[in-house]
C-alpha cells in the first residue's frame, strides 16, 4: 500500500499493487464513511482484482476526510481512492457532538499542522506540544486547551505550564504566596543551581491526604509474622549475649567440586566440618550461663530458608555418624519437610553446632549470628574461580585458577579464642582440601 | 589573586608544573630562545635550561613521538604545536601511537599537546582552525578547552599530571582578550567538570573555549531573559550530569561551537539530550556553529563564517519565542 502524506496534513490512499501482473482493481465496499475516525492499520475498504479479494488497511490513525472512488469502480494501481486526515487522533466525539466535527482540542501534535493557525486558538493547525509539556499535562493531568499558551502560534510552553500550577495551587491555598503571579517568571524563587524542572517539586495535586504524624503505622506497613518475630527475638538475644566474633579462611574447593558432581557441596563441607569438630570437640559446644557444655555427639544444625517466610534450622542428629552421602540425604530430607512444614517441634532442638548457607545467591562473605546457645556457626558462601598461587611438590609457585570459597565461622568469644576459631578452620580448610571421595 | 592573561596563566601553569615536577618538560618549535610563536614559554630556557625547554625542528610527528618515548619512560612531556592546524602532521603519533598504548599495552602515556587554535584574526584556513573534534574521534585522548585564565591554568596541570595523552586547546583569540584572578600555586581544575559560568531559568547556552565570551556578551541583556551559561571545560569526557541538570532545568537549549558544524562537539552534545533529556525539552535544540567551511582570510568573510554575538541573540530570542 501506498501512501504519502500531503502538505496540508492529508494523507493518501492509493489503489494498491495486489500483484506484479494487476495493473487495476476494483473498490467493492468502503467499511469507513468519511468523518469516520480510523484507527492505523484498520480495513477501511473492501478492493477485488481479478485473482483476489482484499482489505485495504488505514495507513495512519486519523479520520477518514474524503472517498474519491465510490463502491463499483475500477480504477489503475495508484490512483488515490480516499484521503485521511492524520493526527486528529480519532478520540471520541464529545457528547452532543455531531461526530463529524473533527476534535482537535486535545492538544495532541497535528503531523505537518500547517502555520495558518486561528490566532484565537481555538481549532485547526494547533502547534506542537513540546515533550516536556506533554509530559507535565500527563503527570498532572492538565487539559492544555484551558492554558493559555504564550510561544510561537499560541504553543503553551513549559513556563505557561508551570505558570498555570503556581496559580492552581495558590487559588487552592496549598502554597503559601512564594512568587507573584505569572507575569515576571524570571523571579521566581528558582531553587539554587542545577535544580531539576520548576514543576517537579511541586507538591502533588491537594487531593492527597496529609500523612498522619508520627506513630500511626505507615500505610502500606504490617505487622512481622510469627515466624519472623520469633527470628528477631531470637538474633537480638544472641548478639545481646553472646561477644561475637568472625574468622575467615580460603579454601580451595578442588577436590569437593570434582567429587560432587552435580550434587551440593554442602554435604561435604559438613562432613569436613565434623572432623574438624573431633578435632577441635570445644567448638562443639554449648554455653548457658557461666556453664560450657562440650558435647561428644555432633547434632548439626542446618539453616534451611523458607523464602520471604523466614528461616529454620533443623538438627540432624547424631551427625557424627553418618557419611558425606548420608548427610546428604538427611538434608534434602529435613529441608523439604522445613519447606513442607511437617518437622516436629525436637527436629528444631539441641543442636551443637550450625552451618548456613547461602552462598547459593553469590555473595562471598558474611558475619553469621550464633544460634544460641551454641559457641560457633559456620557460613558457607559462594564458591567462585580465583587465580590462586598454587606450589608443586618441588616448592615451585605458579598461577592457577582454583574454585576458592571463603568459610566464615562467628564464634563466642565468651567460650573459646581466636586461636581456637583459627585452628578450626585451618583443620576444616585442610579436610576440604585434602577431599578424599 | 593577580589579574593574569589567559596566556600568563598558561603560562604560570606551566612554570609551576616545571618547578614542583621533575619529570614535566617542554618541546617545540621555537619555544626555547624565541619563548614560543606567542611567547607562552618566554623566559622558560633561561629559567630551566636547554634540557627541559627543547627546540625542535618543524617535524610535528617527531615532536609527539619523541614526547610519547619520554612518557613512556616516565616523564610528562608538554609539546606544544605552533598553531592547532598543524598538527595534522603529528596525527599519526597522537592518534594511532599516544592515544592506544594504554589499550594496547598497558602503558601510561601522559603527554600534553598545546594547541593554538581558533579564529578571528585573519589567519586564514591554515591558521584558524578548531580542530578539536578530531580528537574527540581517538579513544583513549582527553580533550579540554578553557575559557579563562583560571581553568586555562588549573587544566594545564591536571593535563599535565593526567595519566593520558591529553589535548589542551587554547583559544588565540583568549590569549590577550581573556582576563581575570588566577590562584597563585599550583592547583589543578578537574578534567570532565563543567563549569556553570552564568545561572539562568528560561534557555540554557552550553559552549567551550572563545565561546564562552561570546555567550556571555550575548546573553548578558537579553530582552530581560534569564539565560544560563554552561562552559563545558573538558570536551573529552566531558560533564553529560552539568549538560543535562541545566537541560531538565530550562528546558531550551542553545550549543554553541567556533568550530565547524558536523559531528561537532555540539552535535555529540545535541545527541546526548535527544537521548537522555527527551522529555525535558521545551523547543528544539539548536545548534549555533560556524559552516562547514574553511575560514576565510578576509575579515568581513571571516566575520560571516565564525559565529558572533549577534548570531547567538538571534539563535535565543527564536528558541525563547518557540
Amino acid at each position: 500500500m501506498s501512501s504519502s502524506p500531503t502538505s496540508s496534513g492529508l494523507m493518501d490512499i492509493t489503489m494498491p499493487q495486489m500483484g506484479v501482473s494487476i495493473a487495476e482493481a476494483t473498490v467493492i465496499e468502503w467499511k469507513k464513511q468519511p468523518g469516520d475516525a480510523v484507527e492505523a492499520d484498520e480495513p477501511i475498504v473492501e478492493i477485488s482484482t481479478d485473482k483476489a479479494e482484499s482489505d485495504v488497511p488505514a495507513p495512519a490513525a486519523g479520520r477518514l476526510k474524503e472517498v474519491l472512488v465510490e463502491a463499483g469502480e475500477t480504477v489503475d494501481v495508484g490512483t488515490v481512492i480516499a484521503r485521511i486526515e492524520t493526527g486528529a487522533a480519532a478520540p471520541p466525539a464529545p457528547a452532543g457532538d455531531d461526530g463529524q466535527a473533527a476534535a482537535r482540542g486535545d492538544g495532541e501534535a497535528s503531523a505537518g499542522g500547517d502555520g495558518q493557525a486561528s490566532a484565537d486558538g481555538g481549532n485547526g493547525g494547533e502547534p506542537t506540544v513540546t515533550p516536556v509539556v506533554r509530559r507535565m499535562a500527563e503527570k498532572h493531568n492538565l487539559d492544555l486547551s484551558r492554558i493559555e499558551g504564550s510561544g510561537r502560534r499560541g504553543r503553551v510552553t513549559k513556563k505557561d505550564v508551570v505558570a498555570y500550577l503556581r496559580e492552581r495551587d495558590e487559588s487552592a491555598a496549598v502554597q503559601e504566596e512564594r512568587a507573584e503571579p505569572a507575569a515576571a517568571p524570571a523571579e521566581l524563587a528558582e531553587p539554587v543551581l542545577h535544580m531539576e524542572s520548576p514543576y517537579r517539586e511541586d507538591a502533588p495535586p491537594a487531593a492527597a491526604p496529609a500523612p498522619a504524624p508520627a506513630e500511626a503505622a505507615a500505610p502500606g506497613g504490617r505487622e512481622l509474622s510469627v515466624m519472623r518475630k520469633r527470628i528477631a527475638e531470637h538474633m537480638v538475644r544472641s548478639l545481646q549475649t553472646a561477644a561475637h566474633c568472625t574468622t575467615i579462611v580460603e579454601a580451595d574447593m578442588s577436590r569437593i567440586e570434582a567429587a560432587r558432581g552435580r550434587r551440593s557441596y554442602l554435604p561435604f563441607v559438613a562432613r569436613a566440618t565434623i572432623i574438624a569438630l573431633r578435632e577441635h570437640p570445644n567448638l562443639n559446644a554449648t554455653l548457658d550461663g557461666d556453664m560450657l557444655t562440650v558435647h561428644d555427639e555432633v547434632h548439626l544444625g542446618i539453616a534451611v530458608s523458607l523464602g520471604e517466610d523466614g528461616l529454620v534450622v533443623p538438627v540432624i542428629r547424631d551427625a557424627h555418624e553418618l557419611s558425606h552421602e548420608g548427610l546428604g540425604a538427611r538434608i534434602k530430607d529435613v529441608a523439604e519437610r522445613a519447606r513442607s512444614k511437617r518437622l516436629s517441634p525436637d527436629e528444631l532442638r539441641g543442636g551443637t553446632f550450625t552451618i548456613t548457607n547461602p552462598g547459593a545467591y553469590g555473595a562471598v562473605l558474611a558475619t553469621p549470628i550464633i544460634n544460641q546457645p551454641q559457641v560457633a556457626i559456620l557460613d558457607l558462601e559462594a564458591v567462585v574461580k580465583r587465580p590462586v598461587v598454587v606450589t608443586d611438590a618441588d616448592g615451585h609457585d605458579s598461577i592457577a585458577i582454583r574454585p576458592m570459597s571463603y568459610l566464615c565461622m562467628s564464634w563466642d568469644h565468651r567460650a573459646l579464642d581466636g586461636a581456637l576459631a583459627a585452628q578450626f578452620l585451618s583443620t576444616l580448610k585442610r579436610v576440604v582440601e585434602g577431599w578424599q571421595g | 589573586m593577580p589579574e593574569l592573561t589567559y596566556l600568563q596563566a598558561i603560562s604560570d601553569g606551566l612554570r609551576e608544573e616545571m618547578r614542583a615536577d621533575e619529570s614535566v618538560f617542554c618541546l617545540g618549535e621555537d619555544i626555547g630562545a624565541f619563548g614560543g610563536a606567542f611567547k607562552v614559554t618566554a623566559g622558560f630556557l633561561e629559567e630551566f635550561g636547554a634540557d627541559r625547554v627543547w627546540d625542535t625542528p618543524l617535524a610535528e610527528n617527531a615532536i609527539i613521538g619523541t614526547a610519547v618515548g619520554a612518557a613512556v619512560e616516565g616523564l610528562r612531556p608538554v609539546c606544544e604545536m605552533q598553531f592547532a592546524d598543524f598538527i595534522s602532521c603529528g596525527f599519526d603519533q597522537l592518534v594511532n601511537v599516544a592515544a592506544k598504548l594504554h589499550y594496547r599495552q598497558g602503558l601510561a602515556v601522559p603527554i600534553t599537546v598545546r594547541l593554538p587554535s581558533g579564529g578571528g584574526f585573519s589567519g586564514g584556513p591554515f591558521h584558524s582552525q578548531n580542530p578539536e573534534a578530531w580528537f574527540l574521534q581517538a579513544p583513549g585522548l582527553k580533550v579540554v578547552a578553557p575559557a579563562t585564565p583560571e581553568d586555562a591554568k588549573g587544566l594545564i596541570a591536571a593535563a599535565i599530571q593526567d595519566p593520558n595523552p591529553v589535548v589542551y586547546m587554547e583559544h588565540k583569540h583568549l590569549y590577550r582578550r581573556s582576563k581575570g584572578e588566577v590562584p597563585e600555586g599550583r592547583y589543578e581544575t578537574p578534567l570532565g567538570e563543567a563549569r556553570l559560568a552564568r545561572e539562568g531559568d528560561d534557555l540554557s547556552v552550553i559552549t567551550y573555549g572563545a565561546m564562552v565570551l561570546t555567550a556571555l556578551e550575548a546573553t548578558e541583556d537579553l530582552d530581560g531573559a534569564s539565560i544560563e551559561v554552561l562552559d563545558l571545560r573538558s570536551l573529552y569526557p566531558f560533564d553529560r550530569e552539568a549538560v543535562l541538570r541545566s537541560t531538565r532545568k530550562t528546558s531550551k537549549v542553545v550549543l554553541l561551537q567556533e568550530a565547524t558544524r558536523s559531528c561537532g562537539v555540539a552535535a555529540e552534545i545535541a545527541a546526548l539530550i535527544a537521548e537522555e533529556a527527551f522529555e525535558d525539552l521545551d523547543g528544539p535544540v539548536v545548534r549555533v556553529t560556524a559552516p562547514d567551511v574553511p575560514i576565510p582570510f578576509s575579515p568581513p568573510l571571516e566575520r560571516a563564517v565564525l559565529p558572533q554575538v549577534e548570531d547567538v541573540k538571534e539563535a535565543c530570542r527564536e528558541l525563547l519565542a518557540y
